[in-house]
């Protein structure tokens, strides 16, 4: 399957999901555990999307290659511990990594 | 204010949307950054950048756009793709029945189009609004200005992101700004204990989980995030 219907049958379902309960307009209680629980796919879809990303770039290569991801993921968290805002993530992250692959000789 | 403290119901009316729009506001400022980073995301994947960006117009959801394109760029197989991006849009369907009650009576029309906006940010705007006493009608324009902003905000961040993107050297390691990004989002939301548990569950079965086959490392990680958040609070109660 090619790239461009992928993208489209993701599309697809995504509105069916957003259409599904209006079109079928009275009244519908849903579960309320479902309800719960879809307050952490946010949380969890970020955090699984995270960490696949940062394990790409760290496992499975070589120590001086892995350790500017690392220390940048680090000084990420800190940052947002300190300003609470995500962007200051990457404002802090991306710079630690680029010196540190300089460094490094990345 | 001219005629004292009633405004004329003609002036409110049309002011309903432009009120939806402002009330979008605020939220451009974090998804702006979001939008742009995507861009740039899809520019630098292994895809047709113009593939990336149609996930705006076509998935219309961050996080299931960055997981579109992060698969998309790693070769995992559609059928893991789609069930990756349905399980992360499956709140939509919450969204779908939580506002079905408000657009009961309109038009087909109308719902299949303000349907098609429905994403976390104008269904919190739309909700507030509708949730107000008031002219029903005036609601659904608000709901419409807040969607429509948000709409156009998103496609031009993506788009700006895209173009800007493809001009920057790979040197930048720019794959690494979603990861980062998404960290900053997750720390963010750690003050709630199951919000934690879920968001440090997934995170280690994405890790443990990935060099599992068929790239599906990300969708254990979210499933099993959802267990371990939705487990924490029943046993709160």
């Amino acid at each position: 399957m090619n790239v461009w219907l992928v993208v489209l049958l993701a599309g697809v379902g995504s509105y069916l999901f957003r259409v599904s309960l209006v079109m079928l307009a009275d009244r519908v209680i849903l579960p309320e555990r479902l309800e719960r629980t879809s307050a952490f796919v946010a949380p969890a879809a970020f955090a699984a999307l995270a960490a696949g990303g940062i394990a790409a770039s760290t496992i499975g290569v070589e120590f001086a290659l892995a350790l500017p991801p690392l220390v940048a993921v680090a000084a990420a968290i800190l940052a947002v511990f300190l300003t609470q805002s995500a962007i200051a993530a990457v404002l802090a992250g991306m710079p630690t990594l680029w010196v540190l692959s300089m460094v490094l000789g990345g | 204010m001219t005629n004292g403290t009633v405004e004329p119901v003609a002036r409110v009316r049309g002011d309903a949307f432009a009120a939806g729009a402002r009330a979008m506001l605020p939220w451009l400022a974090g998804i702006v950054p979001f939008g742009l980073i995507i861009g740039v995301s899809a520019a630098q994947a292994d895809i047709p950048t113009l593939a990336g960006w149609l996930t705006g117009p076509t998935v219309y959801a961050g996080s299931a756009q960055v997981a579109t394109i992060e698969l998309l760029n790693v070769g995992a197989a559609p059928a893991v793709i789609l069930l990756t991006v349905l399980i992360i849009n499956l709140r939509l369907v919450l969204y779908s029945g939580a506002i079905a009650a408000h657009w009961r009576g309109t038009s087909w029309r109308w719902r299949a189009t303000a349907a098609y906006l429905l994403i976390d940010p104008s269904f919190v705007v739309g909700m507030d609004r509708y949730q107000r006493h008031g002219d029903r009608h005036d609601a659904h324009r608000y709901y419409l200005g807040g969607a429509i902003t948000l709409w156009v905000a998103w496609l031009l961040a993506l788009g700006a992101g895209a173009v800007f993107g493809a001009r920057l050297p790979t040197a930048l390691r720019l794959e690494f700004v979603i990861p980062l990004y998404l960290v900053g989002e997750v720390v963010r939301r750690l003050d709630d204990r199951a919000t934690r548990r879920a968001a440090l569950t997934a995170a280690a079965v994405a890790v443990v989980a990935s060099s599992a086959p068929l790239h599906l490392g990300v969708v254990l990680g979210i499933v099993t995030g959802l267990i371990a958040g939705a487990t924490v609070r029943e046993r709160n109660g």
